[in-house]
Protein backbone atom coordinates (compact mmCIF):
# COMPACT_ATOMS: atom_id res chain seq x y z
CA UNK A 1 0.00 0.00 0.00
CA UNK A 2 0.98 3.91 -0.51
CA UNK A 3 1.85 6.03 2.31
CA UNK A 4 0.59 9.42 1.11
CA UNK A 5 2.94 11.22 3.19
CA UNK A 6 5.87 9.15 2.64
CA UNK A 7 5.84 9.61 -1.26
CA UNK A 8 5.19 13.19 -0.28
CA UNK A 9 8.20 13.22 1.10
CA UNK A 10 10.53 11.58 -1.35
CA UNK A 11 8.95 13.99 -4.19
CA UNK A 12 10.14 16.62 -1.58
CA UNK A 13 13.51 15.78 -1.58
CA UNK A 14 13.44 15.52 -5.08
CA UNK A 15 11.93 19.46 -5.74
CA UNK A 16 15.43 21.23 -5.15
CA UNK A 17 17.75 22.86 -7.35
CA UNK A 18 15.48 24.21 -10.03
CA UNK A 19 12.95 22.11 -10.10
CA UNK A 20 9.51 23.42 -10.09
CA UNK A 21 7.36 20.49 -9.71
CA UNK A 22 7.22 16.54 -9.21
CA UNK A 23 4.52 14.44 -9.83
CA UNK A 24 3.56 10.58 -9.76
CA UNK A 25 0.61 9.87 -11.71
CA UNK A 26 -1.23 6.49 -12.51
CA UNK A 27 -0.79 5.00 -15.32
CA UNK A 28 -4.29 6.81 -16.20
CA UNK A 29 -2.65 10.02 -15.42
CA UNK A 30 -4.23 10.84 -12.61
CA UNK A 31 -1.77 12.43 -9.49
CA UNK A 32 -1.11 9.94 -6.90
CA UNK A 33 1.23 12.91 -5.23
CA UNK A 34 2.90 15.47 -6.10
CA UNK A 35 5.00 18.97 -5.04
CA UNK A 36 4.47 21.80 -6.71
CA UNK A 37 3.55 25.62 -5.58
CA UNK A 38 0.67 25.75 -6.90
CA UNK A 39 -2.27 22.72 -7.08
CA UNK A 40 -3.77 24.20 -9.93
CA UNK A 41 -0.31 23.97 -12.13
CA UNK A 42 0.27 20.68 -10.86
CA UNK A 43 -2.71 19.30 -12.10
CA UNK A 44 -1.81 21.29 -15.98
CA UNK A 45 1.29 19.72 -15.89
CA UNK A 46 0.01 15.99 -15.14
CA UNK A 47 -2.45 16.37 -17.54
CA UNK A 48 -0.66 17.07 -20.04
CA UNK A 49 3.11 14.99 -19.14
CA UNK A 50 0.36 11.83 -18.65
CA UNK A 51 -1.00 12.73 -22.70
CA UNK A 52 2.12 13.24 -24.01
CA UNK A 53 3.74 9.86 -23.00
CA UNK A 54 0.90 7.95 -24.19
CA UNK A 55 0.65 8.76 -27.57
CA UNK A 56 4.34 8.62 -27.71
CA UNK A 57 3.97 4.91 -26.54
CA UNK A 58 0.69 4.49 -28.57
CA UNK A 59 2.71 5.44 -31.70
CA UNK A 60 5.74 3.99 -30.89
CA UNK A 61 4.75 0.77 -30.91
CA UNK A 62 4.01 -0.20 -34.02
CA UNK A 63 7.32 1.43 -34.92
CA UNK A 64 10.11 0.17 -32.39
CA UNK A 65 8.22 -3.20 -32.14
CA UNK A 66 8.83 -4.60 -28.76
CA UNK A 67 11.63 -1.96 -27.11
CA UNK A 68 9.01 -0.17 -24.86
CA UNK A 69 9.44 3.74 -24.02
CA UNK A 70 10.98 4.47 -21.79
CA UNK A 71 12.10 8.15 -20.96
CA UNK A 72 11.13 11.48 -22.53
CA UNK A 73 12.67 14.91 -22.07
CA UNK A 74 11.02 17.86 -23.24
CA UNK A 75 12.45 20.83 -24.00
CA UNK A 76 9.81 24.03 -23.78
CA UNK A 77 10.11 27.56 -24.25
CA UNK A 78 9.79 28.18 -19.47
CA UNK A 79 11.51 25.14 -19.04
CA UNK A 80 12.54 21.48 -18.81
CA UNK A 81 10.51 18.48 -18.41
CA UNK A 82 11.49 14.71 -17.71
CA UNK A 83 8.92 12.03 -17.57
CA UNK A 84 9.75 8.29 -16.36
CA UNK A 85 7.66 5.22 -15.50
CA UNK A 86 8.18 3.62 -12.66
CA UNK A 87 6.67 0.30 -12.65
CA UNK A 88 3.21 1.20 -13.94
CA UNK A 89 3.38 4.72 -13.11
CA UNK A 90 4.93 7.59 -14.48
CA UNK A 91 6.91 10.09 -12.84
CA UNK A 92 7.48 13.80 -13.99
CA UNK A 93 9.70 16.20 -13.02
CA UNK A 94 9.11 19.91 -14.16
CA UNK A 95 12.55 22.14 -14.16
CA UNK A 96 13.65 25.49 -14.87
CA UNK A 97 15.08 26.61 -18.09
CA UNK A 98 18.14 27.18 -16.55
CA UNK A 99 18.68 23.17 -15.35
CA UNK A 100 20.46 21.93 -18.22
CA UNK A 101 18.97 18.42 -19.46
CA UNK A 102 21.37 16.30 -18.46
CA UNK A 103 21.37 17.08 -14.51
CA UNK A 104 17.51 16.73 -14.85
CA UNK A 105 17.85 12.90 -16.54
CA UNK A 106 19.89 12.13 -13.97
CA UNK A 107 17.76 13.23 -10.82
CA UNK A 108 14.37 12.02 -12.39
CA UNK A 109 16.29 8.29 -13.04
CA UNK A 110 17.82 8.15 -9.35
CA UNK A 111 14.51 9.12 -8.05
CA UNK A 112 13.14 6.82 -10.26
CA UNK A 113 15.42 3.81 -9.39
CA UNK A 114 14.61 4.62 -5.78
CA UNK A 115 10.84 4.12 -5.76
CA UNK A 116 11.00 1.46 -8.81
CA UNK A 117 11.43 -1.45 -5.89
CA UNK A 118 8.74 -0.81 -3.68
CA UNK A 119 6.24 -0.10 -6.35
CA UNK A 120 7.16 -3.40 -8.24
CA UNK A 121 6.12 -5.30 -4.94
CA UNK A 122 2.59 -2.67 -5.08
CA UNK A 123 1.98 -3.72 -8.66
CA UNK A 124 1.66 -7.50 -7.75
CA UNK A 125 -0.66 -6.85 -5.63
CA UNK A 126 -2.63 -4.25 -7.78
CA UNK A 127 -3.01 -7.27 -10.32
CA UNK A 128 -5.45 -9.96 -10.02
CA UNK B 1 -39.97 -14.71 18.54
CA UNK B 2 -42.47 -11.75 19.87
CA UNK B 3 -46.17 -11.10 20.54
CA UNK B 4 -48.06 -11.52 17.22
CA UNK B 5 -47.88 -7.80 15.12
CA UNK B 6 -44.88 -6.85 16.90
CA UNK B 7 -43.08 -6.45 13.90
CA UNK B 8 -40.77 -9.20 13.30
CA UNK B 9 -41.02 -10.01 9.87
CA UNK B 10 -40.93 -6.46 9.10
CA UNK B 11 -37.36 -5.99 10.69
CA UNK B 12 -36.37 -9.25 8.79
CA UNK B 13 -37.85 -7.77 5.36
CA UNK B 14 -36.09 -4.54 5.81
CA UNK B 15 -32.61 -5.73 6.78
CA UNK B 16 -32.58 -8.63 4.40
CA UNK B 17 -34.87 -8.74 1.65
CA UNK B 18 -34.29 -5.08 0.86
CA UNK B 19 -37.79 -4.02 1.42
CA UNK B 20 -38.43 0.11 2.07
CA UNK B 21 -39.92 0.84 5.66
CA UNK B 22 -42.97 1.75 3.49
CA UNK B 23 -43.73 -1.93 1.72
CA UNK B 24 -43.88 -3.62 5.14
CA UNK B 25 -47.54 -2.72 5.03
CA UNK B 26 -48.26 -5.74 2.51
CA UNK B 27 -46.73 -7.98 5.05
CA UNK B 28 -49.60 -10.66 6.61
CA UNK B 29 -49.25 -12.33 9.85
CA UNK B 30 -46.47 -15.05 9.60
CA UNK B 31 -47.77 -18.85 9.66
CA UNK B 32 -45.77 -20.81 12.08
CA UNK B 33 -42.69 -20.58 12.04
CA UNK B 34 -40.95 -19.04 8.89
CA UNK B 35 -37.62 -20.31 8.20
CA UNK B 36 -34.92 -18.35 5.96
CA UNK B 37 -31.29 -18.97 4.98
CA UNK B 38 -29.77 -15.78 4.32
CA UNK B 39 -25.97 -15.84 3.10
CA UNK B 40 -24.64 -13.20 5.17
CA UNK B 41 -20.64 -12.54 4.55
CA UNK B 42 -20.23 -15.19 1.23
CA UNK B 43 -20.15 -18.26 2.87
CA UNK B 44 -21.84 -17.58 6.63
CA UNK B 45 -25.02 -18.36 6.77
CA UNK B 46 -27.91 -17.38 8.65
CA UNK B 47 -30.48 -19.68 9.59
CA UNK B 48 -33.36 -17.35 10.62
CA UNK B 49 -36.20 -18.56 12.52
CA UNK B 50 -39.41 -15.86 12.18
CA UNK B 51 -41.88 -17.38 14.56
CA UNK B 52 -45.52 -16.02 14.28
CA UNK B 53 -46.57 -14.55 17.67
CA UNK B 54 -50.27 -15.61 17.52
CA UNK B 55 -50.82 -17.55 20.95
CA UNK B 56 -51.86 -20.85 19.51
CA UNK B 57 -48.44 -20.49 17.97
CA UNK B 58 -46.60 -19.73 20.71
CA UNK B 59 -48.38 -22.04 23.24
CA UNK B 60 -47.56 -24.77 20.68
CA UNK B 61 -43.46 -23.80 20.24
CA UNK B 62 -43.50 -23.94 24.28
CA UNK B 63 -45.53 -27.51 24.23
CA UNK B 64 -44.95 -29.57 21.25
CA UNK B 65 -42.48 -28.38 19.59
CA UNK B 66 -39.67 -27.37 22.50
CA UNK B 67 -37.43 -29.61 21.38
CA UNK B 68 -37.49 -28.81 17.83
CA UNK B 69 -37.45 -24.73 18.12
CA UNK B 70 -34.91 -23.95 20.97
CA UNK B 71 -32.30 -26.82 19.96
CA UNK B 72 -28.70 -25.56 18.39
CA UNK B 73 -29.92 -21.75 19.14
CA UNK B 74 -27.08 -19.03 18.58
CA UNK B 75 -28.91 -15.96 19.54
CA UNK B 76 -32.67 -15.17 20.61
CA UNK B 77 -34.05 -12.16 18.77
CA UNK B 78 -37.08 -11.09 20.87
CA UNK B 79 -39.32 -8.36 19.94
CA UNK B 80 -41.48 -5.91 22.40
CA UNK B 81 -43.81 -4.03 20.83
CA UNK B 82 -43.96 -0.83 22.68
CA UNK B 83 -47.25 -0.07 22.95
CA UNK B 84 -48.39 -2.91 23.45
CA UNK B 85 -51.51 -3.23 25.79
CA UNK B 86 -50.55 -6.58 27.90
CA UNK B 87 -46.94 -6.13 29.11
CA UNK B 88 -47.67 -8.78 32.03
CA UNK B 89 -48.78 -11.36 29.30
CA UNK B 90 -44.90 -10.45 26.87
CA UNK B 91 -43.20 -10.73 29.75
CA UNK B 92 -44.98 -14.34 30.51
CA UNK B 93 -44.05 -15.44 27.19
CA UNK B 94 -40.64 -14.16 27.29
CA UNK B 95 -40.10 -16.10 29.83
CA UNK B 96 -41.35 -19.20 29.22
CA UNK B 97 -38.71 -18.50 26.10
CA UNK B 98 -36.05 -17.69 28.32
CA UNK B 99 -36.76 -21.00 30.15
CA UNK B 100 -36.56 -23.16 26.75
CA UNK B 101 -33.06 -21.62 25.70
CA UNK B 102 -31.73 -22.08 29.33
CA UNK B 103 -32.52 -25.52 29.06
CA UNK B 104 -31.94 -26.49 25.09
CA UNK B 105 -29.33 -24.22 23.96
CA UNK B 106 -27.65 -22.44 27.19
CA UNK B 107 -25.07 -20.61 25.59
CA UNK B 108 -27.52 -18.75 23.70
CA UNK B 109 -27.21 -14.52 22.94
CA UNK B 110 -29.78 -12.88 23.85
CA UNK B 111 -31.06 -9.99 22.09
CA UNK B 112 -34.01 -8.27 22.72
CA UNK B 113 -35.72 -5.48 20.39
CA UNK B 114 -38.11 -2.77 22.00
CA UNK B 115 -39.72 -2.17 18.96
CA UNK B 116 -41.53 0.57 17.30
CA UNK B 117 -40.26 3.30 19.22
CA UNK B 118 -41.14 6.10 16.72
CA UNK B 119 -44.76 5.67 18.56
CA UNK B 120 -43.42 7.33 21.23
CA UNK B 121 -42.77 10.88 22.13
CA UNK B 122 -39.34 11.77 21.20
CA UNK B 123 -38.91 13.03 24.80
CA UNK B 124 -40.24 10.10 26.36
CA UNK B 125 -38.07 7.82 24.22
CA UNK B 126 -35.01 7.12 26.66
CA UNK B 127 -37.12 7.27 29.90
CA UNK B 128 -39.40 4.30 28.55
CA UNK B 129 -36.94 2.21 26.96
CA UNK B 130 -34.65 2.56 30.26
CA UNK B 131 -37.91 1.31 32.12
CA UNK B 132 -38.30 -1.65 30.40
CA UNK B 133 -34.42 -2.43 30.25
CA UNK B 134 -34.68 -2.39 33.80
CA UNK B 135 -37.69 -4.41 33.90
CA UNK B 136 -36.21 -7.51 30.95
CA UNK B 137 -33.00 -7.37 32.87
CA UNK B 138 -34.30 -8.46 36.12
CA UNK B 139 -37.08 -10.74 34.70
CA UNK B 140 -34.11 -12.03 32.54
CA UNK B 141 -31.97 -13.62 35.28
CA UNK B 142 -29.25 -15.31 35.14
CA UNK B 143 -29.08 -14.69 31.54
CA UNK B 144 -27.38 -11.76 30.49
CA UNK B 145 -29.26 -9.83 27.66
CA UNK B 146 -28.65 -7.15 25.16
CA UNK B 147 -31.28 -4.62 24.92
CA UNK B 148 -31.80 -2.20 21.81
CA UNK B 149 -34.82 0.28 21.29
CA UNK B 150 -35.66 0.12 17.57
CA UNK B 151 -37.87 1.22 14.88
CA UNK B 152 -38.13 0.85 11.21
CA UNK B 153 -38.16 4.49 10.07
CA UNK B 154 -34.95 4.91 11.23
CA UNK B 155 -31.28 4.05 11.48
CA UNK B 156 -31.84 2.39 15.10
CA UNK B 157 -32.59 -1.13 13.34
CA UNK B 158 -29.44 -0.88 11.50
CA UNK B 159 -27.82 -0.54 14.95
CA UNK B 160 -29.42 -3.18 16.53
CA UNK B 161 -28.73 -5.64 13.55
CA UNK B 162 -25.21 -4.94 13.11
CA UNK B 163 -24.75 -5.59 16.78
CA UNK B 164 -26.64 -8.62 16.65
CA UNK B 165 -24.87 -10.26 13.32
CA UNK B 166 -21.15 -8.63 14.98
CA UNK B 167 -21.70 -11.04 18.01
CA UNK B 168 -22.17 -14.18 15.25
CA UNK B 169 -18.46 -13.38 12.96
CA UNK B 170 -16.18 -15.45 14.16
CA UNK B 171 -13.50 -13.52 13.35
CA UNK B 172 -14.41 -9.81 14.04
CA UNK B 173 -11.03 -9.04 16.15
CA UNK B 174 -8.81 -9.78 13.33
CA UNK B 175 -10.41 -8.19 10.64
CA UNK B 176 -10.66 -5.05 13.29
CA UNK B 177 -6.92 -5.19 13.83
CA UNK B 178 -6.66 -5.17 10.05
CA UNK B 179 -8.97 -2.54 9.57
CA UNK B 180 -7.02 -0.58 12.16
CA UNK B 181 -3.81 -1.23 9.79
CA UNK B 182 -5.22 -0.14 6.69
CA UNK B 183 -6.58 2.95 8.02
CA UNK B 184 -3.53 3.57 9.80
CA UNK B 185 -1.17 3.28 6.48
CA UNK B 186 -3.18 5.47 4.25
CA UNK B 187 -3.82 7.96 6.51
CA UNK B 188 -7.71 7.79 7.37
CA UNK B 189 -9.86 9.00 9.73
CA UNK B 190 -12.21 6.02 9.58
CA UNK B 191 -12.64 3.47 7.91
CA UNK B 192 -15.61 1.20 8.21
CA UNK B 193 -16.60 -2.28 6.58
CA UNK B 194 -20.03 -3.42 5.62
CA UNK B 195 -22.05 -6.26 4.36
CA UNK B 196 -22.44 -6.14 0.43
CA UNK B 197 -26.06 -6.71 0.73
CA UNK B 198 -27.50 -5.80 3.53
CA UNK B 199 -25.00 -2.85 4.46
CA UNK B 200 -24.80 -3.79 8.20
CA UNK B 201 -21.51 -2.32 9.45
CA UNK B 202 -19.39 -5.66 10.33
CA UNK B 203 -16.21 -3.28 11.52
CA UNK B 204 -14.52 -0.11 11.49
CA UNK B 205 -11.93 1.43 12.78
CA UNK B 206 -11.57 5.43 14.21
CA UNK B 207 -8.27 7.25 14.15
CA UNK B 208 -10.09 10.26 15.45
CA UNK B 209 -12.97 10.73 17.76
CA UNK B 210 -16.37 11.77 15.91
CA UNK B 211 -19.38 13.27 17.87
CA UNK B 212 -21.64 11.73 15.92
CA UNK B 213 -22.35 7.96 17.50
CA UNK B 214 -24.71 7.12 14.95
CA UNK B 215 -23.12 7.48 12.10
CA UNK B 216 -22.90 3.92 11.00
CA UNK B 217 -26.56 3.15 11.52
CA UNK B 218 -27.29 6.64 9.19
CA UNK B 219 -24.37 5.72 6.53
CA UNK B 220 -26.37 1.92 6.15
CA UNK B 221 -29.52 3.49 6.02
CA UNK B 222 -28.71 5.89 3.17
CA UNK B 223 -26.71 3.34 1.15
CA UNK B 224 -28.88 1.25 1.15
CA UNK B 225 -31.51 3.39 0.14
CA UNK B 226 -29.27 4.91 -2.54
CA UNK B 227 -28.40 1.47 -3.98
CA UNK B 228 -31.87 0.58 -4.04
CA UNK B 229 -32.71 3.85 -6.20
CA UNK B 230 -29.99 2.54 -8.32
CA UNK B 231 -31.34 -0.99 -8.73
CA UNK B 232 -34.23 0.94 -10.25
CA UNK B 233 -32.65 2.24 -12.76
CA UNK B 234 -30.63 -0.99 -13.67
CA UNK B 235 -27.72 -0.04 -12.35
CA UNK B 236 -25.23 -1.55 -10.06
CA UNK B 237 -23.70 0.41 -7.79
CA UNK B 238 -20.40 -0.03 -7.14
CA UNK B 239 -18.23 3.06 -6.02
CA UNK B 240 -18.59 6.72 -5.28
CA UNK B 241 -16.56 9.60 -4.47
CA UNK B 242 -17.64 12.49 -2.48
CA UNK B 243 -14.83 15.27 -1.79
CA UNK B 244 -15.71 18.64 -0.34
CA UNK B 245 -13.10 21.64 1.14
CA UNK B 246 -12.44 19.63 4.01
CA UNK B 247 -13.20 16.06 3.57
CA UNK B 248 -13.24 13.30 0.98
CA UNK B 249 -15.11 10.18 1.39
CA UNK B 250 -14.87 6.48 -0.83
CA UNK B 251 -16.90 4.21 -1.06
CA UNK B 252 -15.89 1.00 -2.76
CA UNK B 253 -16.71 -2.59 -3.39
CA UNK B 254 -13.76 -4.69 -1.17
CA UNK B 255 -14.48 -8.32 -1.53
CA UNK B 256 -16.94 -10.31 -2.86
CA UNK B 257 -19.03 -9.83 0.39
CA UNK B 258 -17.93 -6.20 1.49
CA UNK B 259 -17.79 -2.69 1.33
CA UNK B 260 -15.62 -0.34 2.36
CA UNK B 261 -15.74 3.13 3.06
CA UNK B 262 -12.91 5.17 3.35
CA UNK B 263 -13.15 8.76 5.16
CA UNK B 264 -10.02 11.15 4.93
CA UNK B 265 -9.66 14.91 6.08
CA UNK B 266 -6.58 15.45 5.08
CA UNK B 267 -7.51 17.03 1.48
CA UNK B 268 -3.49 16.70 0.29
CA UNK B 269 -3.87 13.42 -0.25
CA UNK B 270 -4.87 12.53 -3.54
CA UNK B 271 -8.12 10.39 -4.77
CA UNK B 272 -6.20 8.14 -6.78
CA UNK B 273 -3.85 7.44 -3.99
CA UNK B 274 -6.64 6.12 -1.70
CA UNK B 275 -8.32 4.36 -4.79
CA UNK B 276 -5.13 2.58 -5.14
CA UNK B 277 -4.85 1.50 -1.93
CA UNK B 278 -7.96 -0.13 -1.77
CA UNK B 279 -7.28 -2.08 -4.79
CA UNK B 280 -4.21 -2.97 -2.92
CA UNK B 281 -5.85 -4.24 0.37
CA UNK B 282 -8.78 -6.09 -1.78
CA UNK B 283 -6.69 -9.16 -2.27
CA UNK B 284 -5.66 -8.92 1.23
CA UNK B 285 -8.84 -8.92 2.75
CA UNK B 286 -10.38 -11.41 0.07
CA UNK B 287 -7.60 -13.91 1.42
CA UNK B 288 -8.38 -12.85 5.28
CA UNK B 289 -11.77 -14.02 4.29
CA UNK B 290 -11.31 -17.36 2.76
CA UNK B 291 -9.15 -18.64 5.48
CA UNK B 292 -11.06 -17.54 8.31
CA UNK B 293 -15.01 -18.22 7.42
CA UNK B 294 -16.62 -21.41 8.51
CA UNK B 295 -17.53 -23.21 5.59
Amino acid sequence: MLKPKAISQVLKQATTGGVKATLLLNSEGSPLAFISDSDRDARVYAAIASNIWSTFEKNGKNLMRDDNLKFLLVECEKGNVAITTVSNMLLCLVAKPEVELGILKAKTDALARHLEEPFQRMTTYTQT
Amino acid sequence: MGKSGSGKTSMRSIIFHNYVARDTRRLGATIDVENSRVRFLGNLVLNLWDCGGQETFMENYFAAQRDHIFRNVEVLIYVFDVESREIEKDMHYYQDCLEAILANSKDAKIFCLIHKMDLVQEELRTAIFDERLHELEKRSEPLKITAFATSIWDETLYKAWSSIVHSLIPNVRELESQLQNFATICEADEVMLFERTTFLVISHSSRIECSDIHRFEKISNYMKQFKLSCSKFQAQFKSMEIRQANFAAFFDVLTANTYVMVIMSDSSVESAATQMNINVARKHFEKLEVTHMPR
